[in-house]
């Protein structure tokens, strides 16, 4: 009787230890990571609950609406975080840029693959962030292909709109020394005004106005909106035509702000 | 009366053992199994006081072991220490009064702020009184060329820099015992020279014991008449430096690239074979008795050579012949 | 005593001169920082604002809950953040043995050492909000209820440096992965910036008695409101205490066990 007890002990004791060994597989960094994001997720979660406990809606959204959104944008965030603000001054400063002045769209062409490939990285990551938002919080997701291809296109676009934006802020930022205190200021903008702290359509209509004036919310707000269902796919048209115009116009801006930085810097002798 | 007793003072760490892959790891959580590793394995020796004795070993001899036991940082497995009658651990303010430490490279100074702003700060923590610290303070910054450097922070400092604040930041509260750890480490040779006139001026006017921890023999031939040389954990000398100088540093090592194997080489006379390998031998020769250059042509004429080098007397080899007995032949010759 | 306060003041003193020193980049680096905290802020005033309470907690009500733990953060970062440093720069570069080696108390020295810019922004913030917050609230002030604010902020500060000290300590065994370990603790804190009712009774109770940050926004908010759990604001001092001996012990275990084997 004994013996079985004490054989029962030790294989759950090994069982767990095999169980500690698999989570310490993962690096530490990683569960920082998770558990920092768990946390956020229920403060807010609980937050929004109490929000909604006087009322039906809030800026024309339902509490499941605006959980769904700010869940699925929370777990999306990190994607916003992928900058190259604070690697491009020694890449101007090292001269590698310069090399690339004829043909600045292929460099920023493969920037952007570079930017894709960390950014799904990162998506992977989010994993058990989902899981724990579907089973703890009652995340729903969309059943609609449609709605998830909408989603995935319009993710890319922004993603790409925001690329062209940190382009034009990395020139600037070039001229600080501080370019961390930069990416720290955009990390904490984005998160506000790309619609993750507060879904866009409860900010009063002048506040709307800002956030849509800065690009985050189109990287952001807009595809998150349509994957939570909050944006109809009627709006699709209207969704392309604006993003396209944000992609061509930041696109030629920061070609043009990015040919004068290296002239700047090639006539200091950098 | 000693200044510094050590008795018989042992270290013994304990390393806990894992077998690699999962199974291991399983295996040490449930039962652990360690190794026991002497690092320093009982040594005893007495310092009297004005005294500057260098401490020299190979890495991992247990040099550094010994400082952190004497600074009060470690406690010793076994034994006594006494440093101006005090155990260094157990009464480690009052011990730290009268102690000054550098640990080579890294600097006690703040890295932000200014030199005279450091010095200030350190000497409020030891209460130097403002005039002395004063007068100090013009001395050393005077002799190890400071002036300029005062508001400069330790960020911007060569290692040469660090190195010369470094001591002043060490002496500037007038330590009775200082224990410099690799100070001369990665210096060119005039901050070298500059760094060993400032400890002798030092020891010389203020009395102030010095323990030496080196890989430098040039540290070692200017400031101690006395060496003490430790290995896997033991003493296995502490002497004047001269009779070191007098057996062993007179011998030096040639390496000849040989073309194709030798018979047995029979070496000259006064020369040793350290090595003999296909391509390569190793002759030990005293400089006294032949030159280089004579035991090359010696050898080139009897052998076919494609290269030579010529070796001066490391720490590790000295330390090899001391361990190997070679010191007590040389006594017995 | 009085000799560590004097030295407690020089060392502030250098600091101060520092940060003088380098303005500009100092206050981009604030400047920058500001914005985190202030997005936090600003994302109450929308919400809040439009709803008539939080779980019975009005706008101005949950600012003064936000202010408080905000300034009480940045209080702590501004006197202990170098205490996360221990592992990482301390004991795997060695640097705790030139600490050792001073004839003045080694954690002492830790904790003053090197000044945590970092919490200007948030004390800022924190200070703006709640000083914003206490004059719309219109509160009936006595002397023990400004005795009950002061005491909690100093208390909520320490709470925080405790659980800055507790799991830093760790980085006597496990070195640079300590600030991970700590990281973990701190982020805890962030349930504390809204009314506590909101969250399951589970959660209160962790943040009352396990990660008791409560203390520093929750009940003294509720005492100085008239509300239900202000009474125990008062445990907050000797909660705070609690905590600081408990830090402090375990970290004579972990110097202990640094001198005993080294590192």
């Amino acid at each position: 009787m004994i013996q079985a007890l004490r054989r029962t002990a030790t294989a759950y004791g090994v069982f767990a230890a095999l169980i500690l060994k698999r989570i310490m597989a993962y690096p530490l960094g990683f569960w920082v990571q998770f558990f920092t994001q768990f946390i956020v997720m229920a403060v807010t979660v609980y937050f929004w609950r109490g929000v909604y406990l006087g009322q039906e809606t809030l800026g024309s959204l339902n509490l499941r609406q605006t959980l769904t959104y700010i869940m699925l944008a929370q777990l999306v965030m990190p994607l916003l975080q992928v900058s190259l603000i604070v690697h491009f001054g020694s890449w101007l400063r090292d001269g590698q840029l310069a090399i690339e002045l004829l043909r600045p769209v292929d460099f920023q062409v493969q920037n952007f693959a570079q930017q894709q490939v960390g950014s799904w990285i990162l998506l992977l990551q989010q994993l058990p962030l989902l899981v724990v938002a579907w089973r703890l919080f009652g995340l729903e997701l969309p059943a609609d292909p449609k709605v998830w291809m909408a989603f995935t296109i319009s993710l890319l676009s922004g993603q790409a709109i925001l690329l062209f934006f940190d382009w034009i802020f990395a020139c600037l930022a070039f001229y600080t020394t501080d370019a961390f205190g930069f990416y720290l200021a955009r990390t904490a903008i984005a998160g506000f005004f790309g619609g993750v702290l507060v879904p866009l359509a409860m900010m009063p209509g002048w506040l709307q106005a800002v956030a849509y004036s800065i690009p985050f919310a189109q990287a952001i707000s807009v595809p998150v909106s349509l994957l939570s269902g909050i944006t109809p796919l009627s709006d699709l048209p209207r969704i392309w035509l604006v993003q396209g115009l944000w992609l061509i116009g930041l696109a030629g801006l920061s070609r043009l702000i990015f040919r004068f930085a290296l002239r700047t810097v090639t006539f200091q002798g950098g | 009366m000693p200044i510094i007793q050590v008795e018989n003072i042992s270290k013994v760490f304990r390393i806990s053992q894992k077998d690699p892959g999962l199974g291991g790891a399983i295996k040490a959580l449930f039962r652990p199994r360690y190794q026991d590793k002497v690092a320093v394995d009982g040594i005893n020796f007495t310092v009297e006081p004005g005294e500057v004795v260098g401490y020299i070993g190979v890495n991992g001899a247990g040099k550094s072991t010994t400082i952190k036991m004497l600074t009060g940082i470690l406690v010793p497995s076994g034994g006594q220490i006494r440093v101006l009658g005090r155990d260094p651990h157990r009464q480690r303010v009052p011990n730290a009064r009268d102690i000054g430490v550098v640990f080579g490279q890294r600097s006690q100074l703040w890295w932000d702020l200014a030199l005279i702003e450091s010095l200030n700060l350190i000497a409020k923590i030891y209460d130097v009184e403002p005039a002395r610290y004063k007068q100090l303070l013009d001395q050393f910054t005077e002799t190890l060329e400071l002036k300029e450097l005062l508001h400069v922070p330790i960020r911007n400092m060569s290692l040469g820099q660090k190195m010369r604040a470094e001591l002043v930041a060490t002496l500037i509260h007038e330590p009775k015992i200082v224990y410099l750890d690799e100070p001369t480490i990665g210096l060119d040779l005039i901050v070298k020279e500059r760094i060993r006139e400032f400890i002798k001026q030092q020891n010389r006017e203020s009395g102030t014991t010095v323990i030496l921890t080196t890989h430098d023999l040039g540290d070692i031939e200017e400031l101690c008449p006395r060496v003490m040389i430790i290995d896997a954990g033991k003493l296995i000398y502490d002497g004047p430096l001269g009779t070191i100088k007098d057996r062993f540093g007179k011998f030096r090592e040639i390496t000849f690239d040989t073309a194709g194997s030798l018979d047995p080489f029979e070496p000259p006379t006064g020369t040793q074979v350290v090595t003999q390998e296909p391509r390569k031998l190793v002759l030990r020769f005293d400089r006294t008795v032949t030159t280089a250059s004579q035991l090359a042509s010696t050898v080139m004429s009897r052998v076919q050579v494609a290269d030579f080098s010529l070796a001066e007397p490391d720490l590790s080899s000295i330390v090899k012949q001391i361990y190997g007995g070679a010191l007590q032949k040389e006594v017995s010759q | 005593m009085g000799r560590y306060l004097k030295l407690y003041l020089w060392f502030w003193t250098q600091r101060l001169k520092v940060l003088l020193e380098y303005p500009a980049s100092t206050l981009v680096g604030v400047a920058a920082q500001v914005l985190s905290p202030a997005m936090g802020v600003l994302t109450i005033w929308v919400v809040v604002r439009q709803v008539p309470d939080l779980r019975g907690w009005s706008y101005d009500e949950v600012l003064l809950i936000y202010g408080l733990l905000t300034f009480s953060l940045g209080l702590s970062f501004i006197f202990g953040q170098n205490i996360w440093f221990l592992g990482q720069n301390y004991i795997r570069t060695g640097g705790l043995d030139h600490l050792l080696v001073r004839p003045i108390n080694p954690l002492f020295q830790l904790v003053v050492e090197y000044y945590g810019y970092g919490g200007m922004d948030a004390a800022l913030v924190g200070a703006v909000v709640t000083v914003k917050a206490i004059l719309a609230l219109g509160i009936l002030w006595s002397p023990l209820k400004v005795l009950a604010l002061l005491l909690s902020i100093l208390s909520g500060s320490a709470i925080f440096m405790a659980f800055f000290l507790i799991p830093s300590v760790s980085g006597f065994w496990i070195m640079d992965s300590a600030i991970s370990v700590t990281s973990v603790f701190y982020l805890t804190h962030q349930f504390a910036k809204y009314p506590l009712n909101i969250y399951p009774r589970a959660v209160l109770m962790m943040l009352t008695w396990l990660l008791p940050y409560a203390f520093a926004s929750y009940y003294p908010a509720s005492y100085l409101l008239g509300k239900e759990a202000g009474g125990l604001v008062w445990a907050g001092p000797f909660v705070a205490a609690a905590l600081l001996f408990l830090g402090y012990r375990f970290w004579l275990f972990g110097l202990r066990h640094y001198t005993s084997t080294g590192s």
